[in-house]
């Protein structure tokens, strides 16, 4: 109680205070929350958020640290290209995103509010931005309002606008600045399997199994890796044939009768493949826990594919000596490849919210997603069709190679990502129907689900 | 405790030598796959060494790979491998600081409630450190203690203590008083006792207690990276954020192997010196 009173209090101080400094509203930046306001507020010019950035000074940049090229590409290109604009990178490697969201609902939590908080910039998508979201902790509408915004589609009338507006379905509102674009590609040990042999559909793949027993699995749902599995496998077998289209509504918009007629085909599909697979054979099939291990499954020939996200992940794991040697990208499921982005977002309590402006604002540059894309192999984030010629020809020649497959077989590939609330739901009845082996009619176990996930 | 004078390994009989043998395989075999992984650069099952070397792809590479990358600046180990000995170092000593006179108390005096009271101070050991973290976080986020080393090592003796607490007291009992009582008799000051008797007496017990606490402290990721935000890196910090993929490769080896140093260094170091300590058993 106290609290919301004090903070009403300082919101009418900060709002005096703007009226009072209404030109030179960078001055006032000891209130805080003042830089935040007069920004969303549209009354800063860009020369303002890069001079109060130099005054601030540095930037904590939160990021999943497991990749060396990531890593490499941050402190090589990123860190000195920024420190050139008066901002130091702190790069802060994360095991898990979620820590980090963790991180910042407990300080909102005690009372560290506007620029007390510890993390600047935090690279997100999907469950962890619907999380910030939820719990009110995100900074604000900046993703349009940055120079480089140019360079991202976001006008809805254009449906390829999509992937920027919205996040595993979850309106982005502007709250986060696209990153990267990743697909999800699966990759074949041409070691074992030929090119007439390589599946294209669902159901080559199980003929493929039924002579080669065991040489397939997936990462395990929840993990967000099987359940892109399981949702392509869903897109395909959709009973309508409009594919993805359905799985773009929410759960209330779609009802839970009808997610079980869809889905009933598709769940059968993963019941009926589940003895072709790894160790399957012995009535215990073995999923992968994450993406490692299914590399390292991979590596050794215990399956011949692998699917993840990561349009040069075909690429980084044969430089990195984590694939095998003759590992190729494969178009499977053909036209339901499913494709997202991700996302850098700030925080409600950013202790330095215009140096983290300043640095989206660089990440979203050209010049820097080419060099991301050469030397991290990452994605670009931004919408080539808003770039100069210069600036596509850059980007195109930045990009790492592909493998037996070209750029535009996989953008000819590309079905969107399912909304948030039915990926929660959906999750539930793998595990209940493929893990717990429930048996009982899929309408029931999406209702019982539904109904929990709703408690 | 310790066999006095060393014996012909061929006078222990072949059940003992067999077991001895086995230690020393789980002790040392761990390492050995770490070490070859550390200089591969693809290592696929069924072959037992790497198909393709470190040193083979080093040239073709367009990164530092392996021990390259772990030696670079963007590993951050040189930066982890000071914190973290400064961290376990100021731990102990604090840790050493709080328990020398707590374990006296608990070993030779008797109170109402000393039972439970032991058992009190063994629960951080019971408890998960994800289940405490947040709610520890908050905390040090109203006491303005998060991301600093401050925090981190006061959080650090949550779960150092109970270990420290209970060796002392064992120590302490093993002990009992009566050469302290001989030197009071004798016309010490509490000074000397301490410092002259009581001290030389269990320094044995005391080095193995910081051994232990050094190396749980050295050891901590979620309570390091929760206190620390992220911002304090630490050996294990690194390790985790190196292998949350869910495989180890060649640098998230080499990470693992440098984590292991200070922990082996003072393994040695500390049975050196209890072997040669004059008053050991």
């Amino acid at each position: 109680m106290k609290n919301t009173k004090s903070r009403s209090k300082q919101m009418l101080l900060a709002s005096t205070l703007a009226v009072v400094s209404w030109s030179s509203a960078v001055q006032a930046d000891n209130t805080p929350g003042m830089f935040r306001s007069e920004f969303l507020k549209g009354n800063l010019g860009w020369e303002d958020v890069t001079a109060k950035a130099r005054d601030e000074g540095s930037v904590n940049f939160y990021y999943w640290g497991g990749s060396d090229i990531i890593n490499l590409w941050v402190d090589q290109v990123a860190t000195p290209a920024l420190a050139a604009e008066g901002v130091k990178l702190n790069p802060v490697r994360i095991t898990a995103t979620k820590d980090t969201v963790d991180v910042v609902i407990a300080e909102l939590a005690a009372g560290r509010g506007e620029e007390q908080g510890s993390v600047d910039l935090v690279w997100v998508n999907g469950e962890n931005f619907y999380s910030l979201k939820q719990q009110n902790a995100l900074w604000g509408a900046f993703a349009n309002r940055l120079p480089n915004s140019v360079n991202f589609e976001w006008d809805e009338s254009d449906p390829r606008s999509l992937l920027n507006l919205r996040d595993f379905g979850v309106e982005t509102g502007f709250q986060e600045m696209p990153w990267s674009g990743e697909q999800y590609v699966c990759s074949v040990n041409r070691a074992h399997v030929s090119a007439e042999n390589t599946p294209a559909t669902f159901a080559q793949l199980k003929t493929y199994l039924e002579a080669n027993p065991g040489k397939f699995t997936y990462v395990k749902p929840p993990h967000y890796l099987g359940n892109t599995f399981v949702q392509s496998v869903l897109y395909a077998h959709n009973p309508d044939g409009t594919g993805a289209a359905p799985y773009q509504q929410s759960f209330e918009e779609l009802g839970g009768e009808e997610l079980a007629r869809l889905m009933e085909p598709g769940i059968e599909y993963l019941k009926s493949i589940e003895p072709l697979l790894l160790g399957g054979a012995s009535g215990k099939p073995r999923y992968a826990e994450n993406s490692g291990e299914l590399d390292n499954l991979f590596l050794n020939s215990e399956v011949h594919f692998n699917c993840k996200f990561g349009v040069f992940g075909n690429h980084n794991g044969l430089i990195t000596g984590a694939y095998p040697e003759q590992a190729e990208e494969m178009i499977f499921p053909a036209g339901n490849m499913i494709k997202n982005k991700n996302y850098l977002a700030l925080p409600l309590n950013s202790p330095h919210p215009a140096a983290a402006l300043v640095a989206i604002n660089y990440f979203s540059s050209a010049e820097a997603q080419a060099s991301k894309l050469k030397t991290a192999g990452m994605p670009v984030g931004l919408d080539l069709w808003r770039l100069s010629e210069e600036e596509t020809a850059e980007v195109a020649a930045s990009a790492p190679p592909h493998y037996g497959v070209t750029q535009q077989q996989l953008d000819d590939n590309i079905a969107p990502d399912t909304n948030a609330s039915l990926v929660d739901v959906i999750e539930a009845t793998w595990l209940a129907v493929i893990e717990r082996k429930e048996d009982k009619p899929l309408a029931d176990i999406v209702a019982q689900v539904s109904g929990e996930l709703n408690n | 405790m310790m066999i006095s004078s060393p014996r012909d390994i061929k006078s222990i009989n072949p059940w003992q030598r067999l077991l001895v043998l086995a230690m020393a395989t789980f002790t040392i075999a761990p390492f050995a796959p770490l070490i070859i992984q550390s200089l591969a650069f693809r290592w696929a099952w069924p072959n037992i060494l790497p198909t393709v070397w470190w040193h083979e792809q080093r040239e073709r590479s367009p990164f530092p790979l392996a021990w390259d990358y772990v030696f670079s600046p963007s590993s951050r180990v040189a930066e982890a491998t000071i914190n973290t000995l400064g961290i376990g170092i100021a731990v102990t000593l604090l840790c050493l600081l709080i328990c020398l006179p707590a374990a006296r108390v608990l070993a030779q005096r008797n109170f109402r409630g000393k039972n439970q009271l032991e058992f009190l101070i063994a629960l951080p050991l019971l408890i998960p450190e994800a289940a405490i973290g947040i709610a520890l976080l908050m905390i040090f986020i109203a006491l303005g203690f998060a991301g600093t080393y401050a925090g981190v090592i006061v959080v650090h003796l949550i779960p150092t203590i109970p270990y420290m607490v209970r060796m002392l007291t064992a120590v302490y009992q093993g002990h009992g008083t009566e050469a302290e009582d001989h030197a009071r008799v004798l016309g010490a000051n509490r000074r000397q006792i301490f410092f002259r008797v009581t001290l030389p007496m269990i320094l044995p017990g005391v080095i193995a207690g910081c051994l232990f606490t050094f190396l749980v402290s050295t050891n901590l990721f979620l309570l390091t990276f929760f206190i620390g935000q992220g911002q304090i890196i630490t050996l294990p910090t690194l390790l985790f954020a190196k292998i949350s993929g869910g495989a180890l490769d060649a640098t998230g080896a080499g990470i693992a192997l440098i984590a292991s140093v200070p922990g082996i260094i003072l393994l040695m170091f500390t049975d050196r010196f209890i072997r040669s300590y004059p008053l050991a058993e």
